[in-house]
């Protein structure tokens, strides 16, 4: 079954002048939050980004798929904390995505842990859907 | 132009089925531990946001800053934008759950710029916008554009 997710975004004026809200999404889960061009090519001063919410859903994508991993092995998490860092480079797009992750799992070694994240990487849907990144990097370890 | 980064984090706990996770903006800080799950990614959201609705918020976003960027160089800038993505997800036989279509649908003001000029913003906004190029390696990508 496919499954739909939306946001609606509202904007008021020139690129560098204007200012964005990404006013709802269908969850209602967060919003409205502000964005602008400064706050995204420059400090965030508190705004989130494009790159950030790629980064959100990446991190969360990986440590959802690296749970579905290690529990199918038999090795199933206590707790995982993923990272991802996304850079953006003006004029060429985004070059690299950075997953780390650190792992809380009972029964496992650091090559079988290594291994799942590896799998996970590759497999998560947002993975796949970002395969065009030039670069995407992980870093794996038990906690 | 310096390259721009930026950091999110997520902790998780338990396995797949029955645990949850937390989903923090690590750079900017504009929200932090928003629950999720996998009942929830797939089925009813219930309140929670998922991976998917993350990058619907993340491509409308970066569209909407594209066009506004696209009508301010061709002389007309937007008095206001209004634009929706839709992120479809779907389970592709041998190959698993993959994000097979993103739709945006944006609707502006902009003086001095008619319909057809307005098409043509939101193509070559949809051209330029960094996370249009990306996904649509992978998926397919319709905009639609009108003005109000």
């Amino acid at each position: 079954m496919a499954t739909d997710r939306t946001a609606t975004v509202t904007w008021q004026g020139s690129l560098l002048e204007g200012a964005g809200t990404i006013h709802e999404v269908g969850s209602g889960a967060f919003g409205p939050l502000d964005v602008s061009w400064a706050s995204r090519a420059e400090e965030p001063n508190g705004k989130t980004s494009p790159e950030e919410l790629i980064a959100a859903a990446h991190a969360a994508c990986f440590a959802m798929a690296l749970s579905s991993g290690l529990a199918q092995a038999g090795t199933p998490a206590d707790r995982l904390d993923t990272s991802a860092t996304v850079t953006f480079q003006p004029g060429q797009g985004i070059i690299r995505i950075a997953l780390g992750v650190r792992g809380v799992v009972p029964g496992i070694d650091e090559a079988g842990f290594a291994a799942a994240a590896a799998g996970a990487k590759a497999g998560c849907p947002v993975s796949k859907a970002l395969a065009a990144v030039p670069e995407i990097t992980l870093d794996a370890a038990l906690a | 132009m310096p390259r721009i980064v930026r950091e999110a984090g997520i902790t998780w706990e338990g396995n797949v089925a029955r645990g949850a996770g937390a989903i923090t903006a690590a750079s900017s800080g504009a929200f932090s531990g928003l629950s999720y799950s996998a009942a929830t990614r797939i089925g009813n959201p219930e309140g929670k946001t998922s991976p998917e609705e993350l990058l619907a918020a993340a491509h409308g976003g970066c569209f909407t800053m594209s066009l506004a960027s696209e009508l301010t160089k061709a002389g007309t800038p937007p008095e206001r934008l209004d634009v929706r993505c839709a992120i479809t997800m779907d389970e592709v036989e041998g190959k698993g759950h993959q994000i097979v279509h993103s739709e945006i649908v944006a609707h502006g003001v902009a003086p001095g710029c008619d319909e057809a000029a307005f098409a043509q913003a939101a193509e070559a906004a949809d051209a330029s916008c960094p996370f249009s190029a990306l996904i649509r390696a992978s998926a397919t990508v319709t905009v639609a554009a009108s003005l109000v």
